[in-house]
């Protein structure tokens, strides 16, 4: 049975191009109980299309703004719709609806604002040598800029109460976003737990995740988002 | 003598858009005026500007001011990414905007998520905010379907 008593639980699917695994990603949410919005980012596919029949709700770009300013917009519209909890939830087919529990739990368990899904956490899981060693560099950059002390920095499978997507303020629209997060989670003082998740690698969502070249765009996007007001 | 006081206006020039640019972005304008002002310092003292040349090994004082021009056009660059990403945010708050405004509604949407949005767009705007997918029903508010 689920510790929780949320009664607004809202998943935020952002989606640029995902006409692949968005259909199938939707349902097993559908199934599982939960309101989702798909954020479509300006694809050029179907995604909007495939996700208009399945999803609670689709909020579309006009034009592709990257995966941060998505999730922003879902998570704004969440908070317009009351959610109590807003989940993002990647559409890529790497994440599981049968996690999420966990993480509302945790929630409730620890009297935090943010559960946030690490894959270290769990048994040791197959990955790609360069994707394990760029996830550790991310994680040790975390810790030195942010203070948190976490095991995995960029999943995208997360949980927030209302008040803590309220605290944050989100700028960075393209990959920063998710170290942006972190920061804003630190600054925001709120409480925060991890919990562990798994995540299925397919040849699909290693294709569609981040590249060695991102994590360099990563580093300049946050730097240059120091600089200016 | 004409060339002094032509590269001392127009190093004039990025000290006002230093100036200009600092309730923006500080950082800029630090660096805008360290760079002018040594700029100043070494057009109309160049036996200065040659010494420091040879110390740091560049050669000639004209080349060092060429130097510090070249940092200046840096800084300027910096300033000018900036504020394309200023614009940038810009755009996203408006297309975010259009995006919520324009937020679809599936058909098939349980009823409980409808009676939800239903009763918080009734409370929250007295237009119209929701509109149902592609299809005869297109332009019906989620009101209308729940």
């Amino acid at each position: 049975m689920p510790n929780h008593s949320f009664s607004s639980i809202w998943v935020v699917c952002p989606a640029y191009n995902e006409s692949t695994a968005i259909v199938s990603v939707i349902a097993r949410l559908r199934q599982a109980g939960y309101d989702v919005v798909v954020v479509d980012d300006g694809s050029a596919d179907e995604t909007r299309q495939l996700a208009t029949a399945s999803a609670t709700a689709v909020v579309s770009h006009p034009i592709n703004l990257g995966q941060g300013a998505a999730l922003k917009t879902g998570i704004d519209f969440a908070l317009e719709q009351g959610a109590d909890v807003i989940v993002t939830f990647d559409t890529d087919g790497q994440h599981r609806a049968s996690d999420i529990p966990r993480l509302l739990d945790a929630l409730v368990i620890n009297q935090a604002d943010f559960a946030l899904g690490s894959r270290f956490l769990t048994e040791p899981l197959s990955m790609p040598r360069m994707r394990r060693i760029l996830l550790w560099g991310a994680t040790l950059f975390t810790v030195a800029t942010t203070g948190l002390r976490l095991t995995d920095t960029h999943n995208g499978l997360r949980a927030m109460t209302r008040r803590g997507a309220q605290a944050m303020r989100l700028r960075q629209n393209r990959m920063a976003h998710a170290s942006e997060l972190l920061a804003e989670i630190a600054r925001s003082g709120l409480r925060y737990v991890e919990v562990p998740v798994t995540i299925d690698y397919t040849d699909y969502s290693l294709a569609k995740g981040q590249r060695t070249g991102d994590f360099v765009m990563i580093l300049l996007d946050l730097l240059a988002g120091k600089l200016y007001r | 003598m004409i060339a002094q006081v032509v590269l001392s206006l127009l190093l004039g020039v990025v000290l006002l858009y230093a100036w200009a640019q600092y309730r923006r972005s500080p950082i800029v304008t630090v660096l805008s005026c360290v760079a002018s002002l040594m700029g100043f310092y070494f057009v109309w003292l160049p036996s200065h500007a040659t010494r420091v040349a040879e110390f740091v090994g560049i050669g000639r004082g004209a080349d060092l001011v060429l130097y510090v021009w070249a940092c200046i056009s840096f800084v300027i660059l910096l300033n000018l990414h900036l504020k394309l990403r200023t614009q940038h945010e810009l755009l996203t708050q408006l297309a975010r905007s259009i995006a919520l405004a324009n937020a679809t509604l599936p058909e098939d949407a349980s009823s409980s998520s409808l009676q939800r949005m239903s009763s918080l767009t009734e409370a929250q705007t007295s237009q119209p905010r929701y509109r149902l997918a592609d299809g005869p029903r297109s332009g019906q508010t989620a009101d209308q379907s729940a």
